[in-house]
């Protein structure tokens, strides 16, 4: 294998790839990426015991084929560390040769046939759908952030993938709050629910970079299976499955909330994250009471101080209300909701808060008792 | 059966199994009179586990012949004559029912010369049977002698333990009075040794040292106290010196020694968290109050007593304790092991012991103790403390912990350590200790401000628990509010849990197994009145699980926020275990070690 390769590109495929190789393993084979030069493609691929990964790199120079099996540590550091807009990798037997202008590095690599492999993307899978990347992209980031990242309950450390017709909901929750995301789909199975673990969720989302590309998704063996992008030079990701049954949620989205305001995404996220200053771990919770066209945060922080917040409400339907929220749910939602404006709803204050953008993003978030 | 009025030997009999139960009663009882009729000596000799003979002697006032009989007979007595009296008793003893129970029960004899008078007079008494006085020679005061003691119960006498031990609460029952009185000098020999000899003392601090044991002089706090209604005098031990039993606790109530659940809970309180579970601190209080607010008419013995405002005692012991423990720096200090390089230990303290870790008080309340003890002229450093810092302490009346500089560096020792310098020398904290008592006194002060915060969960929480721990939820569900637990029992074994405190997820603690641990806790202590122990308690799980464990990398800014609120943080040199979150290597020790003392 001999290659000539753009460093930017380069560096870019590696940390992806990267975020899947295990950091600590048992053999050092393990800790490995697979560098494959063929039919005038490189690309690079990744895998741990739950997600495989492989990502074509572009702008390269092919002079010979092969594979390289390398550290995949020790690779991305020296790739890192030269200032080249261009490298050449070379393999001799199972040596890996990086040449830059001034410097030339021999890393040792183990032989390609060790590596495990990372599953292909089941082309002829009748289940098979697709979505564009902004779509995609749009579904992760407003319901990753709602997992349990705890593992106690292992259902809902992933996300909820629910395909129904041309909708496909994501469904994420911690057991305070719960987000729902809702795209559109073209093709595939009528039916189709499965829950995808969190890790390999962050990973795609970095994939998704370039909204117009088009996204296949379909399942295989217990696993669900990402193309992004045509051709030879796409991505694919494969995951496992979270095994197990995520909590019936519907029922959780209440339907009678009696008071209904409409905010500025933006206006109402620098207002919680000014309240929130003044918070600390035991009295966490922010108090916003509502009253027509007005929102008053307030929070306090025992030995540190108190904070009053005021925020104009484009509009504000029913009796006013005082009710407390960990400030973090509201901005961690706020930040991803990637809309002008929200609506929130509520009812009482040990009751949800519902937080909606359109009809695509339903947000239902618990409250804080404040005392 | 017909109904009889009792004869009045058998009267007396009864009421000495209340009054005496054994022969440590029985020395009370006489020490007592003794005091009252103002011994400034006290001789108590006890032979045969006090079966055999006990004879208390003191230079007292005396008794007039003509009262010697009265003075044998039921209810009567010198020390009250009134209800009103009742109401204000200023005097150890008044029920005038003492002398006549030990007679009722043993062969007795009381010889008194009353202080000015020519001669002694003695009276004898056996069974109940009380002879005529007959004047005898002997020195002023009484000397009361008490042979076979319940002879003629052989019931009670049954129940009387090894002479070792009854010599044994005799001894705790001299000592602890004698603390009391220091202006009375006690000496107490048990068969042919003497146990005690307590000259009398102008000062109560050097008779309590003498009685606790003078090598703890350094380790025993000045407690000194006014409010609520009570003046509280007393000294409180470090924690270092806390022992495996309560012997070295004990509490006075207008000199009367006495026990009570509510001032021992209030003592238990403010050594919370400075001293492991199962140890006991050395605590000797003095409690001054109206003694028209204390009932010490309760029971025979008059061990127990009852305030007229329980609540305010508890309140001002528990405070005065603190505010003595807060003032002085309970870090305790380190001492290298090994050879002593310098020219013999400081001030005749003896071998250094390796590795043993003692905390310092305050020296300058001390002052007058360890003149009193005579110590030498200019003493030696305090251990692990410089000269030049001893000098400072006893310039200052209260001993703050000692400031770490601002620019301070910390090393990390393998993720469990932090060696910071402070002014005396080398500071080594247990991160996970300090975080976590940090985190409980933040707490503590937090749930004082009203229940913490509750995060609700979208969906009940199921956990399921033992039928124990499903019973414990009734006791605890008022302290689960207050510590931000939402939970309820739905099912025979199954609880649910509806919200937890948003402290528990914040720090990423699970609340499950949490709670099932708490209701396993609540479990194991049974049905209790009383839940603020308990909750300091569930307080302690709660700052445990949430602080930074051993392992933990801590970021510098994590780092510093610890090292920054150590110094907040009040009592903050034990773990609430007990265990120490700080030891101190002082520059002392450092420079004995390497020669240069």
């Amino acid at each position: 294998m001999k290659v000539v390769c753009d460093r930017a590109a380069l560096v870019e495929a590696l940390a992806l790839a990267g975020s899947v190789v295990p950091t600590r393993t048992t053999a050092p084979v393990l800790g490995c990426i697979a560098i494959t030069a063929a039919d005038g493609m490189l690309t690079v691929a990744a895998t741990n015991a739950e997600v495989g990964l492989t990502i074509g790199v572009p702008q390269v120079d092919i002079q010979k084929d092969g594979t390289s099996l390398v550290p995949s540590d020790k690779l991305t550091q020296i790739v890192r560390a030269c200032e080249d807009t261009t490298l050449t990798l070379e393999l001799e037997k199972s040596i890996l040769h990086v040449h830059s202008e001034d410097a030339h590095f021999k890393i040792f690599g183990f032989d390609p046939k060790e590596f495990p492999g990372v599953k292909e993307f089941p082309e002829k899978a009748s289940n098979c759908f697709t979505c564009s990347a902004k779509v995609l992209r749009r579904l992760i980031s407003r319901t990753l952030f709602a997992t349990a990242v705890e593992n106690s309950r292992f259902a809902i450390s992933g996300v909820l993938a629910e395909k129904r017709g041309k909708r496909l909901r994501f469904v994420a929750t911690d057991g305070r709050r719960l987000a729902v995301a809702i795209g559109d789909v073209q093709g595939g199975a009528e039916e189709e629910t499965f829950i995808i673990p969190a890790k390999p969720l962050q990973v795609l989302n970095k994939m998704v970079d370039d909204p117009d590309a088009m996204v296949s998704i379909a399942q295989e063996d217990s696993q669900a299976v990402f193309r992004i992008g045509e051709g030879a030079d796409a991505a694919v990701l494969s995951t496992n499955l979270v095994e197990g049954q995520f909590p019936p949620f519907e029922d959780v989205i209440p339907k009678d909330q009696d008071k209904k305001v409409c905010f500025e995404s933006a206006e109402l996220g620098s207002a919680v994250r000014r309240a929130a200053l003044l918070t600390n771990e035991e009295s966490k919770g922010v108090r916003m009471a509502f009253s027509e066209k007005k929102l008053l945060l307030s929070s306090r922080a025992p030995e540190m101080g108190e904070a009053e917040i005021q925020v104009d409400l484009k509009s504000y339907q029913g009796d006013p209300i005082e009710i407390g929220f960990n400030p973090a749910y509201l901005t961690e939602a706020l930040r991803v909701v990637d809309a002008p404006e929200i609506e929130i709803e509520l009812k009482a204050p040990n009751k949800p808060g519902v937080m909606k953008v359109g009809a695509d993003f339903t947000y239902v978030v618990m409250p804080v008792n404040l005392t | 059966m017909s109904i009889k009025r009792l004869p009045p030997e058998l009267v007396n009999q009864i009421a000495a199994g209340e009054v005496v139960e054994r022969p440590a009663n029985v020395v009370k009882e006489l020490v007592e009179n003794a005091l009252d009729a103002g011994a400034r000596r006290i001789d108590v000799t006890s032979e045969g586990g006090g079966r055999d003979l006990i004879s208390v002697r003191d230079d007292g006032r005396g008794i007039p012949p003509e009262q010697l009989p009265l003075a044998l007979a039921a209810h009567a007595t010198s020390k009250i004559a009134s209800l009103e009296d009742l109401e204000s008793v200023g005097t150890m003893g008044f029920r005038g029912e003492a002398l006549a129970s030990i007679a009722s029960v043993s062969r007795l004899s009381l010889r008194s010369r009353v202080r000015g008078a020519e001669e002694a007079w003695v009276i004898r008494s056996e069974d109940g049977g009380v002879g005529e006085p007959e004047p005898t020679s002997g020195p002023e005061g009484t000397l009361l002698e008490i042979r076979s003691l319940f002879h003629n119960t052989p019931a009670r006498r049954k129940f009387l333990k090894t002479d070792a031990t009854e010599h044994a609460r005799i001894s705790e029952l001299i000592q602890t009075i004698a603390m009391a009185h220091p202006a009375c000098g006690f000496s107490l020999r048990l068969g042919t040794r003497t146990v005690v000899e307590l000259p009398a003392v102008d000062d109560p601090r050097r008779r309590v040292v003498e009685v606790l044991g003078r090598e703890l002089t350094d380790e025993l706090l000045t407690v000194d106290f006014e409010g609520g209604g009570v003046t509280i005098w007393g000294l409180a031990g470090t924690p270092s010196i806390a022992g495996p039993t309560s012997k070295r606790q004990r509490i006075f109530v207008n000199g009367r020694p006495i026990q009570d659940r509510a001032i021992q809970h209030a003592l238990r309180e403010a050594y919370r968290g400075l001293v492991e579970p199962g140890r006991h601190p050395t605590v000797v209080l003095f409690l001054e109050i109206d003694p028209r607010l204390v009932d010490v008419n309760v029971h025979p013995a008059k061990t127990e007593i009852r305030f007229r405002d329980g609540g305010a005692i508890h309140q001002a012991v528990r405070r005065s304790l603190k505010a003595t423990l807060a003032e002085h720096d309970l870090v305790p200090s380190l001492e290298l092991g090994g050879g002593d390089r310098g020219s013999g230990s400081p001030g005749g303290r003896g071998p250094v012991r390796p590795f043993s870790a003692t905390a310092h008080g305050a020296t300058a309340s001390y002052e007058s103790i360890r003149e009193g003890l005579e110590m030498p002229a200019h003493p030696a450093p305090f251990l692990g403390t410089s000269a030049a810092s001893t000098t400072s302490d006893h310039e200052s009346k209260t001993e703050l912990m000692p400031r770490i500089g601002a620019d301070v560096r910390i090393l990390r020792v393998h993720a469990k350590y932090l060696f910071i310098e402070d002014e005396q020398g080398v500071l080594v904290i247990d991160q996970h200790a300090l975080h976590e008592r940090m985190m409980f006194e933040q707490l503590k002060a937090r749930i004082d401000s009203g229940p913490l915060e509750v995060q609700q969960f979208l969906v009940p929480d199921m956990i399921e628990v033992d039928a124990a721990s499903i019973e414990a939820m009734e006791t605890l569900a008022p302290m689960l509010d207050r510590i931000g637990f939402d939970a309820g029992v739905i099912g025979p074994r199954t609880v649910a849990i509806r919200g937890v405190p948003s402290f528990l997820l914040s720090r990423n603690v699970e609340p499950g197994p949490f709670l099932r641990d708490v209701l396993a806790f609540g479990a194991e202590q049974g049905s209790v009145d009383d839940v603020e122990p308990l909750l300091s308690e569930v307080l302690d799980m709660m700052a445990c699980k949430a602080a930074v464990k051993a392992g933990d990398r801590l970021n510098d800014h994590e780092l510093a926020e610890l090292i920054a609120r150590r110094e907040e943080i009040e009592r903050i040199s034990n773990c609430p275990h007990g265990r120490p979150t700080s030891l101190r290597i002082s520059i002392a020790e450092l420079d004995r070690k390497f020669g240069r003392s």
